[in-house]
């Protein structure tokens, strides 16, 4: 008899340790749950997430290097592969080496092509380097402020007025201004930085993920199995002891 | 025992690395011995044709879209010119080598291809369709273009391709030697 007592006590304790720890994580499934299912009426599926911390976990990481070189008025910048006019991101363009403006168009060199952009933006021409030179473009710069010049494994190429020709030029004549990244406004740099990591997910994914568990990943979902299966198991403790105390007569 | 560790490793490694293999970009032509074959060794100056007014809505018309460039570059020598194009065929650019003589396409090529499938549109079998194709008052190819199956974006985006360049063609001051 002691025995069963003892046997029934503990298993009180033991649902009512797993009921009070369960209880948070059935209030935050209930909460959520309910927005989750008015997500249109509150609009959390127009309204998105743009912490740092939130952006990072979701893998919406800031460019490891901004490289920014004035072009004229404006800003040619290298944000990982991608290319911005000021915060307008305008093209694609793999290892960024430099940018310049010869007066009409605007030229932006990666290691392997040459792009030209007019003010806006807008991408007049892609030039694949390989045809021209072998090796990679290592700088980018202007003689005499018109010429785009290009120096490639240590020699140096110059485009013809409308960059259609390129010819190999006498490096021992007066070199041209290669040009270095500079800092950009900070301004500039954050408005880069937010457009390179986009928009971060809407609120109603936030709470979808948090909900689900897959916020935190495999782990997370396994972890909420197991809180489930804690449920599960509170709804049959919680019956056998109802029933034993019916059985005994002193319903608890 | 110890070989069939080394085996199980070799064919782990080859499986993984088999995903870059499969994306890796196909060239089979480069612009130079494009240009060389076009225009037998001896590749004129190129020249500009820049996409803007009438051409550039009659493109948009032809591809569905604007082309990704406001420019394009082209080679022309006796009324033959040659034309280097891109065009997406499901995510990547398809880049095709076509030449076009008399308003005829003398050749076409594919000269480099990203996607992972629907490679066949490279093969001779297919862009031989494309020879001799010239353009109907309605801009469209006066061919039929038999598609293959698990390839159709890339037959589309070549057959667009082929109607851009003979458009352009005529556009150009190239038509004017034929």
């Amino acid at each position: 008899m002691n025995l069963k007592k003892l046997k029934s006590s503990k298993a009180r304790r033991l649902h009512r340790s797993l009921g009070a720890g369960a209880s948070i994580f059935v209030l935050f499934m209930v909460l959520s749950g309910l927005a989750i299912n008015h997500s249109n009426g509150l609009g959390l599926d127009q309204r998105h997430v743009s912490q740092s911390f939130l952006l990072d976990w979701y893998g919406l990481g800031k460019p490891e290097k901004i490289h920014s070189f004035a072009v004229g008025d404006d800003w040619l910048s290298f944000a990982g592969s991608q290319l911005y006019l000021n915060e307008k991101p305008v093209a694609t363009i793999s290892d960024g080496v430099g940018a310049v403006f010869n007066g009409e168009i605007l030229i932006a060199a990666g290691s392997n092509e040459l792009l030209l952009l007019d003010h806006d933006g807008n991408l007049i021409e892609r030039i694949p380097w390989v045809p021209i030179g072998a090796a990679p473009i290592e700088s980018i710069g202007l003689y005499d402020n018109t010429i785009v010049s290009v120096k490639s494994a240590g020699q140096l190429w110059q485009a013809d007025t409308q960059l259609l020709n390129w010819r190999q030029a006498d490096d021992s004549s007066a070199g041209p201004l290669w040009v270095t990244s500079e800092a950009a406004p900070d301004d500039l740099q954050e408005a880069v930085t937010a457009s390179y990591r986009g928009e971060g997910p809407s609120l109603e994914r936030l709470l979808l993920d948090l909900h689900s568990g897959r916020i935190f990943g495999t782990i997370g979902v396994l972890v909420y199995d197991l809180l489930a299966l804690a449920l599960g198991f509170l709804s049959i403790s919680g019956l056998v002891l109802w029933f034993r105390g019916r059985r005994n007569g002193k319903p608890k | 025992m110890l070989k069939a560790w080394r085996k199980s490793f070799v064919v782990l490694v080859l499986t993984l690395s088999l995903p870059a293999l499969v994306y890796a970009d196909t060239v089979y032509e480069t612009e130079l011995e494009f240009l060389t074959r076009a225009f037998v060794d001896s590749p004129p100056e190129p020249n500009l044709l820049w996409l803007s007014g009438d051409r550039k809505s009659t493109v948009r018309q032809l591809l569905g879209h604007d082309y990704a460039a406001l420019r394009l570059r082209y080679w022309c020598q006796a009324g033959r010119s040659a034309w280097v194009l891109n065009e997406i065929g499901k995510e990547l650019p398809i880049t095709v080598g076509i030449i076009v003589e008399n308003n005829y396409i003398k050749n076409l090529r594919v000269m480099t291809y990203r996607e992972n499938r629907g490679g066949e549109v490279a093969t001779p079998a297919f862009t031989d369709q494309f020879v001799n194709a010239e353009l109907e008052d309605n801009n469209r190819l006066n061919v039929r273009i038999d598609g293959i199956s698990g390839a159709t974006l890339s037959v589309q985006s070549l057959t667009r391709l082929a109607t851009m360049a003979l458009f352009l063609h005529t556009e150009s001051n190239c038509s004017n030697e034929s």
